[in-house]
C-alpha cells in the first residue's frame, strides 16, 4: 500500500485524471459551479505541475479523492438543479 | 379502386421514412413508385452523408473555439497553428481545449485519441472524419 502510494503518477495518468475532472465538472447543473470545478481543477494542476516524485503521488491521490466528490455532488446537485439559467449563460443576441 | 388500395399499401409500407421528410411523404402520396424509389434512395443517401462534417466548416468552427480560449492570442491562429509550439499553451491547456472541441461538436473524445491530437490540424483530421460529430 505504502509503496503504490509514493510511486509517481505518469504523464497519461495525470492527464487522464484532468480529463476526468472536467468531464465530472461539466456535468453541475448550476453554471456557478460548472466554471468553479473547472477553474480549480485547472489551477490545482498548475499549481502542482512541479511537484517532486512523492507529493506528486500525494497530490494525485488527493485528486482522485477529489473526483469522487466531484461525482457525488453533481448527483447531488442535479437534485436540486436551479430553475433559471445564469445570465453568463445566455447567448448575446 | 385498385389505385386505392396500392396508394395505401405504399403509404403503409413507407411509414417511417415518410414521418422524417414531410415534402418527401406528399410526392409518394401521389401514388407513383418512382416517387418511392427515389425516397428510399435520398433516405440512404442523407444518412451515410449527414454522419461526417464537412472540412471546411469543421476547420472553421475549431478555429474560433481556439479563438476564444482564455490563453490563446486570437491573431496567432492559423489552420496549422501547433497548440504547444506555435500558441504557447502546455499540455493541461490542449486537455481543456479538447474539452472545448466535445462541446462545440457534442461527442466525447476518447482519451487515447485526444492525446494524438496537438495541432488545429490533427484535430480537423479527426472531427472531420468521424461520424458521430455534429
Amino acid at each position: 500500500m505504502a509503496a503504490a502510494a509514493a510511486a509517481a503518477p505518469t504523464r497519461a495518468e495525470v492527464l487522464s485524471l484532468f480529463r476526468s475532472l472536467l468531464r465530472t465538472g461539466r456535468q453541475f447543473s448550476d453554471y456557478n459551479i460548472r466554471e468553479y470545478t473547472r477553474r480549480r481543477a485547472a489551477d490545482a494542476f498548475r499549481e502542482n505541475r512541479a511537484l517532486g516524485d512523492a507529493p506528486a503521488a500525494a497530490a494525485f491521490a488527493d485528486g482522485k479523492k477529489q473526483l469522487e466528490v466531484a461525482k457525488r455532488q453533481a448527483v447531488v446537485y442535479s437534485l436540486y438543479a436551479p430553475k433559471a439559467k445564469s445570465i453568463m449563460e445566455m447567448k448575446l443576441q | 379502386m385498385a389505385m386505392a388500395a396500392a396508394r395505401r399499401a405504399l403509404l403503409s409500407h413507407l411509414r417511417v421514412p415518410v414521418a422524417a421528410r414531410p415534402a418527401a411523404a406528399i410526392a409518394a402520396a401521389a401514388g407513383s413508385v418512382r416517387a418511392a424509389r427515389l425516397l428510399s434512395s435520398s433516405v440512404t443517401e442523407e444518412g451515410a452523408k449527414g454522419s461526417f462534417l464537412d472540412k471546411g466548416e469543421v476547420a472553421d468552427r475549431i478555429v474560433s473555439v481556439v479563438k476564444n480560449f482564455q490563453k490563446v492570442e486570437p491573431s496567432k491562429v492559423t489552420p496549422n497553428a501547433h497548440f504547444q509550439k506555435d500558441l504557447g499553451l502546455d499540455s493541461l491547456d490542449t486537455v481543456e481545449i479538447v474539452m472545448a472541441f466535445e462541446e462545440e461538436f457534442g461527442f466525447e473524445i476518447p482519451d487515447n485519441e485526444a492525446e494524438k491530437i496537438d495541432s488545429i490540424k490533427t484535430a480537423v483530421d479527426f472531427i472531420a472524419s468521424h461520424p458521430q460529430a455534429k
